[in-house]
């Protein structure tokens, strides 16, 4: 391993002043752990609630591609490493105080549990499936009598990925604009969010749309009270917290924050879904494209912003 | 207040709803300090594309050059954002009028292919001729007119006066 040695705080290449060092696959990973996080809390709580046969595409069929957002998470996480050989290094200890520990351990237990809850579904939604093997039949007979048991730490784990999603930044201490603890929460929201957004895309029950675009307004409301939370505590903050603000509130991250993230990501989709509510037609596939994109720009545009914010002038 | 039919055959009276329009160019130019705009969105989307794809040519030409290349950001444009603003408020108006489903309008004497490919070839005729006279219906015609500009009249004439004359031309296709 190559190290180099540092003589000074200042004018190091990619860090000071500006940090380059996170490009797209922080972001895309970011995305697609809130949307599986949404994903698994959704599927856990209406199992938890018995409701499974009535939201089948939230419990039975939107988990399906959780294991395949998850690998490919951790793929883009893995591209984005320097030394990619030692990425097992993370499973040779605990540290609490880390996140990128909480994060490592928290996918190692969530990864394998969302793959055992799809296969113990995949025989009711693909009937031809066939597991070959006895152990395996054994197996799945076991996973489905026991899938209250799964849902259980399968939630807890999905509220803890989520939050991590958030976390992840914000424990980065060096950075103004991540380091606020609002982001935690607000990453799990708008994970929740863009969850609802795909159970919206595969449901074909009316009844279930309605439920989850149900929950999604009151998600995005949540979203939007943090988003002003965010900017207040900033703006309530020390001088480069203010500038860090700045960057949304008219600099130059403003024009695409507001338009794709707020208005197009968040509001727009909201009144969609609510004259849905109130019987009017809107296909539904509408504000749950523009969700899904919303969130995927917002983790961008956080991710990039914050590499630009600092504390030393 | 007479209540809306709700089945998609509601329309806004005409002049309510040119009041409504200028209200809003009002507005447009008291928040942003600009006009409404609508071929500028799709020029500056073409700029930006082709500076993406062959950047030496956007340096070469004269025209391009103007709004892509260098540090110029063509997407990061008030036209760009407010064409975004105008597809969403008018899906909104869609669901709220009902009339929300994908169709190809035409005169029942034509084939929607037909339609399609005059509406493709008017459409490319327009643009061409926005962009000679700086603007479209909207940027030249009603901006340049509510700032009393004498080539916003000018446009406006030329765009309703070739209408008239190519709408007889071109009836076959709705009457």
């Amino acid at each position: 391993m190559k190290e180099e040695l540092f003589a000074s705080g200042r004018n190091i290449p990619n860090i000071d002043p500006y940090l380059n060092i996170w490009h797209w696959q922080i972001p895309g990973y970011l995305f697609l752990g809130g949307l599986a996080a949404g994903i698994l809390l959704f599927a856990s709580f209406f199992t938890i609630m018995g409701k499974e046969n009535k939201m089948e595409a939230t419990v039975k069929k939107a988990p399906m591609i959780v294991p395949f957002a998850l690998v490919l998470g951790l793929f883009f996480l893995f591209l984005d490493l320097k030394h990619k050989l030692y990425f097992w290094q993370l499973y040779t200890t605990v540290r609490y105080e880390s996140p990128m520990s909480w994060g490592a351990w928290v996918l190692m237990a969530i990864t394998p549990l969302s793959i055992l809850w799809a296969a113990s579904y995949i025989r009711e939604l693909f009937p031809k499936w066939d597991w070959k093997y006895d152990i395996l039949k054994k197996a799945e007979k076991w996973l489905i009598a026991n899938r209250i048991l799964m849902a259980w730490p399968m939630g807890a784990l999905a509220v803890i990925l989520g939050i991590y999603t958030g976390i992840l930044l914000s424990a980065f201490n060096a950075r103004p604009l991540w380091n606020t603890s609002i982001l935690g929460p607000l990453f799990l929201v708008s994970g929740m969010s863009t969850g609802a957004a795909v159970i919206m895309l595969m449901s074909k029950d009316h009844k279930e749309k309605k439920i989850i675009g149900r929950i999604d307004i009151l998600l995005i409301v949540v979203e939007l009270f943090f988003i002003i939370h965010l900017f207040m505590g900033f703006l309530a903050g020390s001088e480069v917290q203010i500038n860090a603000a700045n960057l949304f509130l008219g600099g130059k991250f403003t024009a695409p924050f507001f338009a794709f993230v707020v208005i197009l990501g968040l509001i727009f989709p909201a009144v969609l879904e609510i004259f849905e509510l109130k019987g009017y037609k809107v296909p539904i596939v509408i504000p749950a494209i523009l969700i899904l994109l919303g969130g995927l720009i917002f983790r961008f545009l956080m991710v990039e912003a914050g590499q630009i914010t600092r504390y030393l002038y | 207040m007479k209540k809306i039919k709700n089945d998609g055959s509601f329309y806004l009276n005409p002049y309510l709803g040119g009041v409504i329009l200028g209200t809003v160019l009002l507005l447009s130019f008291y928040i942003s300090g600009r006009g409404l705009g609508a071929s500028g969105a799709v020029k500056n989307t073409v700029a930006a594309t082709v500076n993406v794809i062959a950047p030496q040519h956007v340096e070469k030409s004269a025209y391009y050059s103007q709004f892509a290349g260098g540090d110029k950001e063509p997407m990061s444009n008030w036209l760009v954002y407010e064409v975004l603003g105008v597809l969403a408020g008018a899906f909104i108006s869609g669901i709220v009028f009902n009339r929300l489903k994908l169709k190809v309008e035409h005169s029942p004497k034509i084939t929607s292919r037909r339609r399609l490919l005059f509406a493709l070839a008017g459409g490319l005729v327009f643009g061409f001729g926005a962009q000679l006279a700086r603007g479209c219906t909207s940027g030249a015609a009603l901006s340049g007119m509510a700032v009393l500009s004498f080539g916003g009249y000018i446009t406006m004439v030329a765009i309703f006066g070739t209408a008239f004359v190519v709408a007889w031309i071109l009836r076959k296709n709705w009457i």
